[in-house]
């Protein structure tokens, strides 16, 4: 690829984080996934936890869990978004004849995905601290491992959608905001899987954010069930990623052969 | 070379349950550099025909080449080089002006503010630059449609029946400034309308579309020929008119005690006529003009 080539397709990526960077900015409502609702998650999971009288592990292990389903939420719904913006607006037409690949999209969206989801990670870092003593920065390695991991299951669940979404069509919308709630009742968002009953047990194992989660509560003395759950945790995601990105191609192509694209523009 | 060349194309919009045929056996040559029209009753496939020219469908048969690039294979490379405004004006509503045309601008790749600023003026958006695309009125929105379709420099634009809805004067003001960015650029751009008077105005070239299927196409001048229509003379008389069969006659249009003759020429024929129809009642006004496109429109839409 030569250079223009490369400085074009890093336009054309940037082109998507600049959009949401801008509807995020004006829109109180995304603002409000941002700062609110992580915080009252964060605050009510810990009060219940003051009230079990959970020891400071514990609490740790389901402030884990808060903190991660709140990052988690705010930076998929950048990438889920990053059709239903279109869609909402009937502009899918003028995104799909510009000369962008579905890598620009989801990656231009999720750079300001993940951004987001840093922001209200560390809201939720200051919040824990002060609130319930919690200490989310006891390995700074380790933290960025987890964090990483989190971000990526974000593009997951927000490529999946992406792909939903040309499938089905509006039908599909819901899966924006109901896939992380799925996914985080499988990965064991404040229990281990291991309570979990069989067949979902291993569908469990089968999600990587399963493993970064038990990867990052080992920092607080919970032992994972696998020897090395990042390193899973990434391989997962990349094989899920692959599949992911061939599914939204071949949804692309179909929604090209039966005329989605110009329908969501009417 | 031609800006677009269709074989034999086919559209099928297929589901679970049913299938529709949107276009049949379309063969068609675009010329480079001019305003080529593709005109058509609701429904007939004209949006169709646009969207898969502009890579947005995917034909079931025959093949489509823009500016030399096939739309299957080397649809990027297509999407690089045109655009597309569609009359339906809809862009993302909380961006301005400024912020919608530099977002697509950087889809293409592009990262030049300056350049975006100047389409403003060209568009004459100036005053409208920081306001959001939601609270534009429809004529600025659809200049605002109109400048994005340039923010790449196209060779080839796609107008999607691009005056819908809007008063005649921003209607008008809007076809000057299509014809004059074609001429000064010396792109191509190809063109659906409900307007007559717009592809009379606007079209080097014109096709007829009717029912997925082309049925004409040629100069406004060769239509006419074609259907071998030049003039029409319209009779209002007192009193009821059988059907008449008269020498070169193509068509008559009824409408109420108005009868409308196509006429090979008028010169030649409108005596002849009249003397016909006078026997049936007081001649109460005879016109005569030249057949224009919504004639050959209505008579090929038949």
């Amino acid at each position: 690829m030569s250079s223009t080539n490369l400085r074009s397709e890093i336009y054309k990526t940037i082109g998507f984080t600049y959009r949401n960077y801008i509807i995020t900015k004006r829109n109180f409502f995304t603002l409000f996934e941002t700062l609110f609702w992580p915080i009252i998650g964060l605050i009510s999971v810990g009060l219940m936890g003051a009230y079990l009288n959970l020891d400071k592990n514990y609490l740790a292990f389901i402030l884990i869990g808060a903190v991660t389903l709140s990052v988690l939420q705010v930076s998929q719904l950048d990438v889920a978004y990053v059709l239903l913006f279109d869609m909402w607006s009937k502009s899918l037409r003028y995104t799909f004849v510009t000369p962008i690949s579905i890598f620009n999209m989801i990656f231009g969206a999720w750079f300001f995905g993940a951004f987001r989801g840093l922001v209200a990670f560390l809201i939720l870092v200051v919040s824990g601290k002060f609130l319930f003593d919690l200490n989310l920065l006891i390995d700074p390695v380790g933290l960025f491992i987890f964090l990483l991991g989190i971000f990526l299951s974000a593009m997951i669940i927000g490529t999946l959608t992406c792909s939903l979404l040309l499938i089905f069509g509006y039908r599909a919308e819901v899966s924006a905001w109901t896939l992380t709630a799925i996914f985080m009742l499988l990965c064991g968002i404040y229990y281990p899987v291991t309570l979990l009953p069989p067949g979902l047990r291993e569908m469990a194992y089968a999600i990587p954010l399963t493993h970064f989660l038990e990867f990052y509560r080992s920092f607080y003395g919970f032992s994972p069930s696998t020897n090395n759950p990042a390193l899973i945790g990434y391989s997962l995601s990349f094989l899920f990623l692959i599949l992911l990105f061939l599914t939204l191609m071949w949804a692309s192509d179909r929604a090209r052969k039966r005329g989605t694209v110009t329908q969501f523009s009417e | 070379m031609h800006s677009v060349e269709c074989e034999d194309v086919w559209m099928i919009y297929r589901s679970l349950f049913s299938e529709k045929v949107a276009l049949k056996e379309v063969n068609l040559k675009i010329p480079r550099n001019k305003i080529y029209g593709i005109l058509g009753p609701n429904g007939a496939g004209k949006t169709t025909l646009i969207s898969l020219m502009a890579t947005l469908l995917r034909q079931t048969r025959g093949r489509i080449e823009v500016l030399g690039y096939d739309t299957i294979s080397e649809f990027r490379e297509i999407r690089k080089r045109i655009n597309i405004a569609s009359g339906n004006p809809n862009l993302i509503w909380s961006l301005t002006v400024y912020e919608n045309l530099r977002y697509y601008s950087l889809l293409y790749g592009i990262n030049d503010r300056k350049a975006v600023e100047e389409l403003i003026k060209e568009f004459e958006l100036e005053e409208f630059r920081d306001v959001e695309f939601n609270k534009l009125s429809t004529g600025s929105k659809q200049k605002l449609i109109l400048a994005r379709a340039f923010v790449n420099n196209p060779e080839l634009v796609f107008l999607d029946e691009p005056t819908k809805g809007l008063d005649p004067p921003v209607a008008r003001r809007l076809r000057e400034k299509i014809r004059f960015l074609q001429k000064d650029l010396g792109i191509t751009i190809v063109l659906t309308t409900h307007y007559m008077s717009e592809a009379e105005m606007l079209c080097d070239r014109i096709t007829f579309i009717n029912r997925g299927k082309i049925v004409a196409e040629g100069t406004k001048e060769e239509l006419k020929r074609l259907l071998k229509m030049r003039d029409k003379i319209t009779i209002e008389i007192e009193g009821i008119v059988p059907d008449l069969r008269l020498e070169g006659v193509f068509a008559v249009e009824r409408d109420g005690n108005q009868l409308s003759f196509y006429v090979d020429s008028a010169e030649a024929r409108l005596w002849e006529i009249a003397k016909e129809v006078a026997r049936f009642g007081r001649i109460k006004n005879i016109s005569v003009k030249e057949v224009d496109l919504e004639d050959v429109f209505n008579e090929l839409a038949k």
